[in-house]
């Protein structure tokens, strides 16, 4: 081995070495990128479904007024909503079965709704309040929001998982304990958000 | 002949059959074209005046003028961008969806402000909706949006009155967002501070060429001898050799008084000469990208990728 071929082999491995830390640097800094989207969107589904929690007492008072023999409907709103809104997940947190109990307690809460403005086809006044349609109204847009927020979080796992899961930045992931997180499943049964018509 | 009889019965028979068939394929078949995101025709993008997608021509030549003269107004003064959408049927049947595609698809409403309006109708399937952007659901929101629907748009919509309808739910629009004093004073401000921008812009730019002009006249300034910046042209000599006409170019530099002459063929009946034609063309070039905006009367629109949240109301009728 003559003098040059001494400090090759060195270089070789020095610049493999090399590139193999940039390329670790920027997948992770990928992942990091996608996580955070992630969170955002996250954050943003629950504020839409505290947002739709923060109409019902105003929605209850207003059904209250036309409505007063309602009380079980009121009561079982009322629990549901004292129960949808205790269940705060952490971004860091979105496991299948946390979400699976979140879109639980927020699915009851949607069937409570539901019943409540079910009883508006037995009282014609609140029917025609001013008052009523627009709460139903925000209602609405407020399930709109919901539903919205939730496609966009959804599109967001769904590129995190990709990066997640595809070779070879799986490798940095797991490295760096990036793990799969849930997205929202279709929604069926009683999880599925009152539909507010209008005739 | 009772043979014949027959066969001709049962022909006719098999006739009227094909043709019910016929008949009844004709009237299974969609009349109807459903109009995807995709296949929407956006219309703004073509011609920065229009507004209203109405592919199946269900309003008339002038409620269409109307709402694009008043939409193109509220752009101007306010800064919201709408975009009407009116068509016999949707895919997928749900005006909200079709909505916030079409919002992801154009980005419509400006950039940070997101004061996109969607109003879409389609009469075949008796929907309508409208979308507020995120930066518009403090100025429309959801219940006064549901408002405007139920007493101004609906009960049009109930008759048949497509333009009406369409027509004057666009007023009320227009109206409620004119008398949100903020979000117009807020769009003004932003105006004002992209105008100083975008001379600020236009300064550096002209500064540039100025620059490089300059820098190319001193560096042909640099004397081929002595390397000072002291030479250069001092006059021309028209010229016959060899029975052509020609110019000679007589350049000398100050310092060292070294002289060349450059023979350059004459260009026939002595207009301008190609330098004049490059400083008229730099000069066009300029003026156009300094005139550029002011005639945009015909040409295509453009979005400002706004953002929807879902905010806004619908229904069907």
């Amino acid at each position: 081995m003559n003098q040059r071929k001494k400090w090759l082999v060195p270089a070789i491995i020095g610049g493999v070495v090399l590139l193999l830390c940039i390329w670790c640097f920027s997948s992770y800094n990928g992942l990091v990128g996608k996580e955070e989207t992630v969170a955002e969107q996250w954050g943003n589904v629950q504020a839409q479904y505290q947002r739709r929690a923060d109409l019902i007492p105003n929605l209850i008072n207003t059904v209250k007024g036309y409505a007063q023999h309602e009380k079980a409907t009121f009561e079982e709103l009322t629990a549901a909503r004292a129960k949808a809104t205790s269940i705060n997940l952490d971004a860091d947190n979105l496991t299948p079965e946390q979400l699976q109990k979140f879109q639980a307690a927020q699915g009851e809460l949607s069937a409570a709704l539901g019943k409540l403005l079910a009883i508006r086809e037995a009282y014609p006044d609140l029917k025609a309040s001013q008052n009523f349609a627009d709460l139903q109204a925000q209602l609405e847009g407020t399930e709109n929001r919901i539903r919205k927020s939730r496609s966009d979080y959804n599109e967001a796992v769904k590129k995190y998982n990709t990066s997640v899961r595809s070779f070879p930045a799986n490798i940095v992931a797991s490295m760096f304990g990036f793990e799969r997180k849930a997205p929202f499943e279709a929604e069926q049964g009683s999880e599925k958000a009152p539909t507010v018509s209008f005739e | 002949m009772r043979y014949m009889k027959t066969l001709n019965k049962s022909y006719k028979r098999a006739l009227r059959r094909v043709a019910c068939l016929a008949l009844m394929l004709a009237l299974t078949l969609p009349a109807v074209a459903q109009w995807t995101v995709d296949k929407l025709p956006m219309v703004h993008l073509q011609d920065a005046r229009r507004y209203v997608c109405n592919p199946d021509g269900v309003l008339s030549q002038e409620a269409v003028q109307a709402i694009d003269a008043r939409l193109m107004a509220l752009e101007k003064q306010t800064g919201v961008q709408t975009v009407v959408v009116v068509v016999k049927s949707l895919d997928p049947d749900d005006p909200f969806e079709f909505g916030i595609d079409l919002s992801k698809k154009y980005g419509i409403g400006l950039k940070g402000k997101d004061t996109g309006l969607i109003v879409i109708l389609a009469t075949e399937d008796r929907s309508y909706q409208i979308l507020t952007g995120e930066g518009l659901e403090g100025t429309l929101p959801d219940a006064l949006v549901n408002r405007i629907q139920d007493q101004v748009m609906v009960p049009k919509l109930k008759d048949g009155e497509w333009d009406a309808a369409m027509v004057s739910t666009i007023e009320a629009l227009d109206g409620v967002i004119r008398q949100d004093a903020e979000l117009i004073e807020q769009y003004e401000l932003e105006e004002e501070e992209m105008t100083w921008g975008e001379i600020l812009l236009i300064i550096v730019i002209l500064a540039g060429i100025i620059a490089f002009l300059w820098y190319i006249c001193w560096r042909s300034s640099k004397c081929p001898k002595c390397g000072q910046h002291s030479y250069g042209y001092v006059g021309e000599k028209r010229v016959v050799l060899d029975g052509k006409r020609k110019i000679v170019k007589t350049y000398r530099c100050k310092k060292c008084g070294y002289e060349h002459n450059e023979t350059e063929d004459d260009p026939d009946s002595g207009g301008g000469g190609g330098g004049a034609v490059a400083t008229s063309l730099l000069l066009w070039g300029v003026g156009r990208a300094l005139g550029g905006g002011g005639r945009s009367g015909g040409g295509g629109g453009s979005f400002g990728g706004g953002s929807f949240g879902g905010g806004g109301s619908g229904g069907r009728f």
